[in-house]
């Protein structure tokens, strides 16, 4: 082959790239102006989004009368930096979609930038799987949950039918002490039915989410207040380390405060039960990697391996059956999985736990009303 | 009574955390011709199967310290108490309540037995007498 023959074909390919590849693609393009319209898109834009002649971006994408509130392609004009964002737009045919763009600056040979290209792909099936994944997982929080209920319901009713055959044989044998000992257990049960129930109620509070956006520390503060004066009679320093300026976010300010409270309470408990001089319980928070973090450290006694597997399986409970249900972090992991978000431990026998909550932001809940702090 | 009526009586281990079930199971038992004996945990109970050489143990599941499984995998281990039957009271089954699925895990790991009874709490007390007799026999 002739070199000469080989530079037509480089032609042949960068012209048909120039020519054909734009509007063989499969991504939406657009060149954007500084004064926000758009002069030229490709034949996918085309079809995803209508009619775009002397339309300005926010309209076509978006289907806004004004700017948009952080408008990325302001900043790249601005800053000649290329930006990738995930954004939510509605096409020509009104239906909300999701999509990935990539905003590349046209720098000229003066270094201006007098346009801005957009390159969208529809990310709408990826997020639409996102929601259905993040749906089953709340649902199978609710199986776990009827679960357990069932778990420390027959748990309970061992008990009661203990008690009546301990009565009832007491009766028959005309035995006062054993009617007496059946009937203790009876009582025991019956109020351990009432703990239950108040347990269950915690459940069906959360189980319609009431989601605001609220300042995360604001819930913090609270609980540490809450509990204040319970760890001060019992000789334990409790805390609040809040990372300052952390963003607002989407939460079920009720369902974070039962969390953050059955959390506190473990932690005191862990401590009060440790012979350890130091007795010192943390509520902290902070912004990581996109992800909202709830931390409540104590240096009680610890969790060993036996327990640490079943920490979160039904009903369980070190506590004795006066002390605790065992719903504490059922509920906890609950209310976590609700709001996309996972709860994780890391405990040294003889050295204390530290609680985690996750709350990937991205995954965070829709708000329910338009109450909201002011941020 | 379901109980042997002459000679020595067979001795029962009960394994269970929650005081009020031992309580009910001991006064079962021993109103039925056995003597009892208990624990509250895995670690508790093998000592106990050790010194006390039981006849036949009813084992709960989910108890702190070590749990029934775990107690369950060490008896069968050991060759001398390997052969002494063992009756699963819990209230931890299956979908539904269906006892055999979790009845298969427990022998699933290290070619342990199933064993030799489950019974999904509360109990049926006439069905669980006559298995603890069956069993015994």
């Amino acid at each position: 082959m002739q070199p000469a023959d080989h530079r037509i074909e480089m032609d042949d390919i960068r012209r048909w790239v120039r020519k054909e590849l734009w509007d063989q693609v499969p991504v939406n393009i657009s060149v954007i102006d500084q004064g926000f319209h758009i002069v030229e898109t490709n034949r996918s834009f085309q079809e995803t989004y209508g009619e775009w002649r002397n339309r300005p971006c926010y309209e076509v994408y978006k289907g806004r009368s004004t700017r948009c509130d952080h408008c990325g392609a302001a900043r790249t004009f601005s800053d000649g930096k290329v930006r990738v964002r995930e954004e939510q737009g509605v096409n020509r045919d009104n239906e909300e979609t999701y999509y990935l763009v990539h905003m590349l600056p046209l720098v000229i040979a003066d270094g201006t930038i007098p346009y801005v290209i957009e390159m969208s792909t529809d990310i709408s099936a990826t997020k639409l799987l996102e929601k259905e994944k993040l749906e089953a997982e709340r649902l199978a929080a609710v199986g776990q949950t009827v679960a357990g209920l069932a778990h420390g319901i027959k748990n309970v009713l061992m008990g009661l039918e203990g008690g009546m055959y301990v009565v009832r044989s007491g009766m028959e044998k005309g035995d006062g002490d054993r009617i007496f000992q059946g009937w203790q257990m009876l009582e025991e049960n019956i109020t351990r039915i009432t703990a239950f129930v108040k347990g269950f109620l915690e459940f069906a509070r959360g189980t319609t989410p009431e989601v605001n956006l609220v300042d995360p520390n604001r819930i913090a503060r609270k609980v540490v207040e809450l509990f204040r004066h319970t760890a001060k009679l019992e000789g334990i320093e409790l805390k609040g380390n809040l990372q300052p300026d952390i963003p607002y976010a989407l939460l079920d300010e009720e369902g974070i405060h039962t969390c953050l409270s059955n959390l506190v309470s473990n932690a005191l408990d862990a401590c009060q039960i440790s012979d350890k001089n130091g007795r010192h319980v943390t509520l902290s928070t902070h912004d990581q990697d996109g992800k909202l973090v709830y931390e409540v450290a104590d240096d009680g006694n610890g969790i060993d391996y036996e327990i640490k597997k079943k920490i979160f399986t039904n009903f369980f409970s070190t506590k004795g059956s006066d002390k605790g249900t065992g719903l504490g972090l059922l509920a906890t992991r609950k209310i976590v999985q609700e709001h996309g978000g996972k709860v994780s431990f890391d405990s040294k026998k003889g050295m204390g736990s530290v609680f985690r909550l996750e709350f990937p932001r991205d995954r965070l809940p829709q708000p329910t009303n338009t109450k909201q702090d002011e941020p | 009574m379901s109980g042997p009526e002459n000679g020595k009586k067979k001795r029962v281990l009960i394994l269970d955390d929650e005081p009020n079930v031992v309580t009910y199971l001991e006064i079962l038992l021993q109103d039925n011709g056995y003597e009892t004996v208990s624990a509250a945990n895995g670690k508790e109970g093998m000592e106990r199967a050790k010194t006390e050489k039981p006849d036949l143990v009813c084992l709960d599941i989910t108890m702190p310290e070590q749990s029934g499984i775990r107690f369950y995998r060490n008896l069968k281990d050991d060759p001398d108490l390997a052969g002494i039957p063992v009756v699963v009271v819990t209230a931890v089954t299956g979908t539904g309540g269906d006892p055999e699925p979790f009845r298969r895990f427990m022998s699933t790991r290290k070619q342990i037995p199933a064993p030799e009874a489950f019974f999904s709490k509360p109990i049926d007390q006439k069905e669980f007498l006559d298995t603890v007799a069956s069993l015994l026999s």
